[in-house]
């Protein structure tokens, strides 16, 4: 091991165990996206007010999440005899006080918001996490930090573990780091399962100089957010990952791709960066290696084409972001046209373990082609909106059940999009397929970043349809027409549908445009049509209901539906009628009607008089109707 | 709202920056953090310290949601376009507040002191549906509570 590098480590590791046995209690709380929206900023403030108050001696101290999303802030306390630690779920400021005062004063468990103990001694109200459904089948390695660590402190990543890695990286000459990655058979964890060894081999056989690593952070999947995770959690996995890349392919310059929307994501990897390079970790010579790399934070600023590598590099460059024709590949020209690899962030974050552990220990955790963990994130009609990471190959049903909680009140899963708004959606039907990047390939989806969608019966197919080709259209760089015009011409027409102008022909027009957007250049528009495509074929009944019957069965199509007054005299009507943004409800001599032409459909008076409201078919009914009339 | 900025504050904001180095988005953020906005006279004044046209810059600035090319206004609502709100009655949520405000995605009130836009999911979807106000979240709501959200946001002097 290189000296500086091991002293570097040693150092962490004492003052780590140091604190550890500090005698105090330590006290962390989750600080990332999810739980700031849930009211961390406010916990974390009222445990410092608190414990001063209640002139209590702790280490109060932050990480990042342990999944439980849906669950924020979660909290963890550890025992003054560092013996015993034991995670919270919930605990919100107002509950801070009676938190403190139950753990820390009482030196007791508060039962009713653990989650579990994550070490020591479980008790019959407070079992051990690894017990807990959410964490069972769980194999956590790219995660194996997070909520353990302060991801502002590079030295608590060097005291588990970190930098070991490149450490040994360091040892070895680039065609053996090449090999061990290609050994372990990592896959481009954006969903492409490119072998990211092959990726470096390129990188590392091209000719030109400077070469440039990019980390795409771009995580652009609306419903994904595991890359945010990691980057909020453990920061510096992801700069020893690019690190040793860099050795492998003798890259010299590194840049990390952040989307705008993730500041909190920016400002811990930014933070990260400027500790490596303190510890002499980045820039010119690192650790008296001999290599040099630069690493540079960079913000996107809201494009979902710039998740694609062309698009990316050409964002970086300074120009709009749109993708171009490959090749040339970016690993012959990339980067102001010098060769370029990009990886994800997840890829990048395996690179440490494979070369600490070595590739087959590594690929022993999955039993399934696609080797190593996976993370994944679940919402949508579920009741668990959380991060897991787990080895390729459970079914997706296993998945909804164990990881996402189930349905949310226990209604049907209808469905569900295995990765991003270009994946495709796949029925219900289908909850046996496993996550493993085959089953959809073959059915001409794919398994995407990680970000799992769940819906129900209340979601109509054709609006999901409309809300997916719309975000396409809306994202589309324009470069190709068969993109630009075609998602723009996919939404008109199921706006169209949606309103009950529905033809037969359509289903032909959306096949039309299923054939010719695959002629796109990118991946954006090749894809943009697969919602249309694979929900044409799992749900092409409720796509003749909306064209030929003109019935929209979850009563969403705005065109479709109409909202009625059907019991006179409910209490809660003239609340109704109080909230409508459009004063669509008319009263006269207290009757109530609504006035279908001023109704958007928004459903608020609904919400609070569900008895009196209801939604009927608008224009079945009539057709219903007048075939009946007809027929007498 | 800030003074349009002159044009020796653009330059001195702007000067670290170099052509051909990936300066522009990072000289465009610097901008806009700085003055809420990106003017004309910016997308000039970064043009000539890139060595580039204003053609080029405004072509990054019109193609990214983040620029803007007006001041924000005073409270922002940046609606969540993601898939969980969606499915819990986000595309209601957005009619209703469009309705409430009177402004279509994007618009801002002519007194400039609110203003609707369209947000991307941020991986909050615990917290489905939601909008976020000067950006931060308020979540879990119904149709109803987002038009008494849009009522008092209107109706606030």
């Amino acid at each position: 091991m290189n000296a500086r590098l091991q002293s570097m480590i040693d150092a962490a590791r004492r003052e780590w165990d140091e604190s550890r046995v500090s005698g105090r209690e330590q006290i962390n709380v989750c600080m990332d996206t999810s739980s700031v929206a849930r009211g961390a900023n406010e916990t974390l403030a009222a445990l410092k007010t608190s414990a001063q108050r209640l002139g209590l001696k702790i280490d109060i101290g932050v990480t990042g999440t342990w999944g439980f999303c849906w669950m924020e802030p979660t909290v963890t306390v550890r025992s003054a005899a560092g013996t015993r630690t034991v995670l919270y779920a919930n605990v919100t400021a107002d509950r801070v006080e009676e938190f403190l005062q139950t753990t820390i004063v009482e030196q007791r468990d508060m039962a009713e918001l653990a989650l579990g103990v994550v070490e020591g001694n479980s008790t019959p109200e407070v079992p051990l996490l690894s017990d807990h459904p959410f964490m069972k089948g769980q194999i956590r390695r790219v995660m194996a930090n997070i909520g353990l660590i302060d991801p502002e402190n590079i030295d608590h990543y060097l005291a588990n573990s970190g930098y070991e890695g490149f450490g040994k990286a360091l040892e070895m000459d680039a065609e053996a780091i090449v090999k061990e990655m290609l050994d372990s058979g990592l896959g481009g964890r954006a969903g492409g399962g490119f072998p990211a060894g092959r990726k470096w081999d390129f990188l590392r056989n091209a000719t030109a100089e400077p070469r440039y690593l990019v980390c795409n952070a771009d995580e652009g999947d609306p419903g994904a957010w595991v890359n945010r995770v990691l980057m909020e959690g453990d920061p510096q996995l992801i700069i020893e990952g690019m690190l040793i890349a860099a050795l492998a392919a003798h890259a010299s310059i590194g840049y990390i791709y952040i989307r705008y929307e993730y500041p909190l994501c920016i400002e811990r990897m930014q933070k990260a960066v400027n500790q490596a390079y303190d510890r002499g970790l980045l820039g010119k010579d690192v650790l008296g290696s001999g290599l040099d790399f630069e690493l540079i934070v960079f913000k996107g600023a809201g494009s979902y084409v710039c998740g694609e590598e062309t698009g990316l590099i050409a964002s970086v460059d300074g120009y709009r972001g749109m993708p171009r024709i490959k090749p040339p590949f970016p690993a012959q020209a990339g980067l102001w046209n010098k060769p370029t690899n990009v990886n994800n962030v997840e890829s990048y974050a395996n690179a440490p373990m494979i070369m600490r552990n070595g590739a087959q220990w590594w690929t022993s955790v999955s039993t399934a082609k696609e080797k190593g963990t996976k993370m994944f994130t679940f919402s949508g009609n579920v009741n668990w909106a959380g991060c897991i990471e787990i080895p390729f190959g459970p079914t997706v049903r296993h998945a909804l059940e164990q990881w996402a909680g189930g349905m949310r009140d226990g209604r049907p899963c209808k469905g569900f999009q295995p990765g991003g708004p270009l994946s495709g959606v796949v029925s219900g039907n289908e909850l046996d397929l496993t996550l493993t990047l085959d089953p959809y390939r073959e059915r001409g989806l794919f398994l995407g970043g990680g970000g799992i969608v769940f819906f129900d019966d209340t979601a109509c197919t054709l609006d999901l349809c409309k809300y997916f080709l719309a975000f396409c259209e809306d994202e589309s760089c324009a470069r190709c027409t068969t993109c630009h015009g075609g998602t723009q011409r996919a939404v008109e027409i199921i706006r169209r549908i949606q309103q009950g102008g529905g033809r037969e022909a359509d289903i032909d027009n959306f096949e039309q445009l299923v054939r010719t957007l695959v002629w796109s250049n990118c991946f954006h528009g090749q894809f943009a049509m697969t919602t249309i495509k694979t929900a044409l074929k799992a749900f092409r009944d409720e796509w003749d209901e909306h064209i030929i019957e003109k019935r929209c069965r979850a009563g969403v199509c705005e065109g479709l539906i109409q909202y009625v007054v059907r019991s006179q005299g409910d209490t809660a009507l003239p609340a109704a009628k109080e909230i409508c943004p459009t004063g669509a409800i008319v009263e006269e001599r207290g009757t109530y009607s609504i006035d279908d032409g001023l109704c958007i459909r928004c459903g608020a008076c609904k919400e609070l008089a569900p008895a009196a409201i209801e939604i009927r078919d608008r224009i079945a009914r009539r057709v219903a109707a007048g075939a009946a009339a007809g027929g007498a | 709202m800030p003074a349009e900025p002159t044009t020796q504050e653009l330059r001195a904001l702007v000067a670290e920056f170099e052509p051909e180095k990936g300066h522009v988005l990072p000289a465009l953020h610097k901008v806009q953090e700085q003055y809420g906005y990106i003017s004309r006279k910016a997308i000039e004044i970064v043009a000539r310290q890139l060595n580039t046209t204003p053609a080029l810059i405004y072509g990054a600035v019109s193609f990214y949601s983040d620029f803007r090319t007006h001041p924000p206004a005073a409270t922002e609502i940046s609606w969540c376009s993601g898939p969980a709100c969606r499915l819990l009655g986000g595309d209601r949520i957005r009619e209703a507040m469009q309705q409430t405000l009177e402004l279509p995605l994007g618009g801002q009130s002519g007194d400039h002191r609110y203003g609707l836009h369209l947000g991307q999911c941020n991986g909050t979807c615990s917290e489905a549906p939601q909008v976020w106000v000067n950006g931060k979240v308020t979540g879990n709501l119904t149709v109803a509570s987002a038009i008494r959200l849009a009522r008092e946001v209107k109706g606030a002097e």
